[in-house]
């Protein structure tokens, strides 16, 4: 028997339900547990309470109902009816379902968090380390940096005082050539062979110095390794002596590299020396040669920066005791060396480092304590269109000599009266000035000018690369020479000399002096 | 702990002759309650809780142990061995019979008599067997207690009483009858549900009696008709009584069959 609403819900009529028992408008899930638990509670207990269940309605659609009832016995103990009330549940079964997916939710992003937390330990530490390794590597090249800073702004000082110095000696030495020779002159000739050296290797001090600050003034062209080497396969045979064998393996296929010549034979030279020190029983060095290609992962996982791309790499090994761990981390530091006082300057590595980083290359020590060391050079490779540069003949000795008018530009008062003296000895008539503002008076007043000689660095807010070009606006077809014994100005960016401009580095010999003025008034 | 506390094992009667009731899916020994008395004059009547349902020990409940119906008939075994039973009577409802089938195959001598209310060797249909229910309707089955969570916990969780019409039931209901793990509960369920005892049926050497409900949604007639054939030794009774416990819906006429039955 069921009531109108109950039959609105299911869809039944009165007569349709007349009759059926209420477990058979349930699911068949319901049904089975119906008979089998809450049927049984039923009889047992005489009543069950809010058990969900599912009814079919006519429509064959569920609905979710709570379902009580109660069991009514007459005196006999025989049951007489059994009385169903149905709620329906469906706001309350999907809250339900609602309520055990956010619980299951909540579960879920608690378990989330507690892996969180366990990571983050591990995370925070790996963050702290990574900032601490850049931290360390930016601490490395400031340091490099100040250092430069310093050497650089010394050096160039010094560059001034030797070019004087230099100078003197080799006007000296004219003048003795031109008198008879005496015990006295010969002894003066001897004294001033010393001097000379002196100051000789001080020059080449201040320009280790400066390729570590990397000011050095360098020329880079695409040059083929392989020759260049070969070119100075003697000098270094001779260098490290007869108790080392020497081997050079050359790359096949080795593509141009863009450096300046006169430098990498220096740095080869250079790592020659250190690989020999580090054999004093004998050993084996090898030079060799190939082609590289240092991809984003590598270069990402250096200190300093270094574009990805196409190298030429020079890698000097040697079979010596190898460096440790500690000195390994100091070893391109200037002044820092592990030879006994006297016997090296410490600058070697130093001016090697300079001359890679400022050809935009790349250098990297392999070393194993026992074992023996590798260094390896890495330069960019040069634009395939470009030729390489035939090395010319050494200098040779004489002085080349004109009588052309020079202009001579510079502030140091010594400096300039060394440079006008040693030209007019070679020649030329000269005139000076020791600024820019007078050197463009002086072009105005008059028109026979041939060349302009002046240094980069000049007072009074005009720099030699702006004084030529004033003076060239004057007289367009001025020639000009410039000199500096310190790069960091506007005809030198980045260490490579715009082209078109001529420099002559400090300190600088009268035989180079001679060469190049005469070059450019014969262009 | 003991296997008799284990399966919360109740012993009454004042007879010698040892007649065990086991419960089938669904409630506990609970369900025996209108009819275990009637027998407990001529008969030692023994009442147990499978483990996982009633008061029996939940901490014994192995999945793996119940995940066949092997492992109920290992127990029953054990607790006629413990009680050192002499051939007794073993009367199963619903999967019980099943249990029941089991026991006395490992045990060809352990029983006097098989009494079966309600049996069903498989309960999903198969070539040439008709068990009642599609693979699907037992999967629907099965997920039925798991979305009716909230509602089966209440139902299922003691009941207190206050039905002033059973006042004689109030005190023993406080602790609950159909009180059930719902996580062993769903394990029952698949284990019964997805069992097929239809090999074992033959080599049942023990006398049985087979009481058929009519209208039995969870083991039609033709159900009891197979089991009937199968088993060698067997009577069919079908009985006037309708759905599936008629140990408690109609208990005089199910005293009646098993008291014919066994004398």
């Amino acid at each position: 028997m069921a009531n109108a609403t109950f039959c609105a819900w299911t869809g039944f009529s009165k007569g349709d339900l007349a009759g059926r028992r209420f477990q058979e408008l349930l699911t068949l899930p319901g049904r089975i547990y119906f008979e089998t638990h809450f049927a049984p509670l039923l009889r047992m207990q005489g009543t069950f309470n809010e058990v969900a269940l599912d009814l079919v309605r006519a429509s064959g659609e569920r609905m979710p109902v709570l379902v009580n009832a109660v069991e009514r016995q007459n005196e006999n103990g025989e049951v007489q009816f059994i009385r169903i009330s149905v709620f329906n549940a469906t706001d309350r079964r999907r809250y339900e379902t609602e309520l055990l997916k956010a619980k299951q939710e909540a579960e879920r992003a608690n378990q989330a968090l507690q892996e969180l937390n366990a990571t983050l330990e591990a995370r925070i530490a790996s963050e702290l380390e990574q900032r601490m390794k850049a931290e360390a590597a930016l601490r490395q090249s400031q340091k490099m940096e100040a250092i430069g800073q310093l050497t650089g702004g010394v050096a160039h000082d010094f560059n001034n005082l030797l070019t004087v110095i230099i100078g003197g000696l080799d006007a000296m030495d004219r003048v003795l050539r031109g008198l008879p020779a005496t015990p006295e002159t010969a002894r003066l000739s001897r004294l001033r062979e010393m001097a000379f050296h002196g100051a000789r290797r001080a020059a080449t001090l201040t320009s280790r110095l400066l390729a570590f600050a990397r000011r050095q003034a360098l020329d880079p062209k695409a040059i083929d390794v392989n020759q260049l080497i070969k070119g100075i396969a003697d000098l270094l045979q001779r260098t490290i002596g007869e108790s080392i064998a020497f081997e050079v393996v050359t790359g096949a296929g080795l593509w141009h590299a863009v450096a300046d010549p006169a430098e990498l034979e220096n740095a080869i030279v250079n790592l020659s020396v250190n690989a020999r020190d580090a054999m004093p029983n004998g050993g084996r060095l090898t030079i060799e040669t190939g082609n590289a290609h240092l991809d984003e992962a590598y270069v990402e996982s250096l200190d300093e920066p270094v574009d990805p791309g196409q190298y030429v790499m020079i890698a000097v090994t040697d079979t010596g005791h190898g460096i440790d761990k500690e000195t390994l981390s100091k070893v391109f530091e200037p002044f820092f060396t592990t030879k006994e006082i006297g016997k090296g300057t410490g600058l070697g590595l130093s001016q090697v480092y300079g001359f890679l980083r400022q050809s935009h290359g790349h250098i990297r020590i392999y070393s194993e304590v026992g074992h023996g060391t590798t260094v390896k050079l890495y330069l960019p490779r040069a634009n395939p269109a470009l030729a390489a540069f035939q090395p010319g003949e050494r200098e040779a000795g004489g002085y080349y000599r004109g009588s052309e008018r020079i202009l001579v530009v510079e502030d140091d008062d010594a400096l300039r009266a060394f440079s006008t003296s040693v030209l007019r000895e070679l020649g030329y008539t000269v005139l000076e000035a020791a600024n820019g503002r007078t050197a463009l008076d002086l072009l105005q007043e008059r028109a026979d000018v041939d060349l302009i000689f002046t240094d980069v660095v000049l007072p009074e807010g005009m720099n030699g690369r702006q004084l030529v070009d004033r003076a060239r606006q004057i007289h367009p077809r001025l020639k000009a020479l410039f000199t500096t014994g310190y790069t960091r100005n506007a005809i030198v960016h980045n260490g490579t000399l715009d082209p078109g401009v001529d420099l002559l580095g400090k300190p600088f010999t009268v035989a180079a002096l001679s060469k190049k003025v005469r070059q450019i008034l014969d262009l | 702990m003991s296997i008799l506390a284990r399966n919360n094992v109740v012993v009454s009667g004042s007879g010698s002759r040892p007649m065990i009731f086991a419960h089938g899916f669904g409630c506990d020994q609970n369900m025996w309650r209108l009819v275990a008395p009637a027998f407990e004059q001529e008969f030692r009547t023994v009442l147990f809780d499978h483990v996982g349902a009633g008061r029996s020990d939940l901490s014994a409940y192995d999945r793996t142990k119940y995940s066949h119906l092997g492992g109920y008939a290992d127990d029953v075994i054990e607790i006629c061995t413990d009680l050192a039973l002499e051939r007794p009577i073993f009367v199963g409802h619903s999967v019980s019979s099943m249990i029941g089938v089991l026991a006395a195959n490992k045990c060809p001598e352990l029983f006097e008599a098989l009494i079966l209310v309600g049996p069903s060797p498989r309960y999903i249909d198969d070539e040439g067997y008709r068990g009642g229910f599609s693979s699907q309707q037992i999967e629907e089955l099965l997920e039925f207690l798991e979305s009716n969570h909230m509602g089966w916990s209440t139902a299922m969780a003691p009941a207190i009483m206050g039905n002033s019409d059973r006042p004689e039931l109030a005190e023993e209901l406080t602790n609950s009858f159909c009180r059930t793990d719902p996580e062993i509960a769903r394990h029952f369920a698949r284990t019964t549900f997805t069992s097929d005892n239809r090999a074992d049926l033959g080599k049942v050497g023990t006398p049985s009696l087979i009481l058929q409900c009519s209208d039995d949604v969870i083991a039609p007639v033709c159900v009891g008709e197979f089991v009937h054939a199968k088993m060698p030794d067997s009577r069919l009774v079908v009985m006037q009584a309708t759905g599936h416990c008629p140990n408690l819906s109609a208990p005089e006429e199910t005293i009646e069959a098993i008291r014919s039955f066994v004398h």
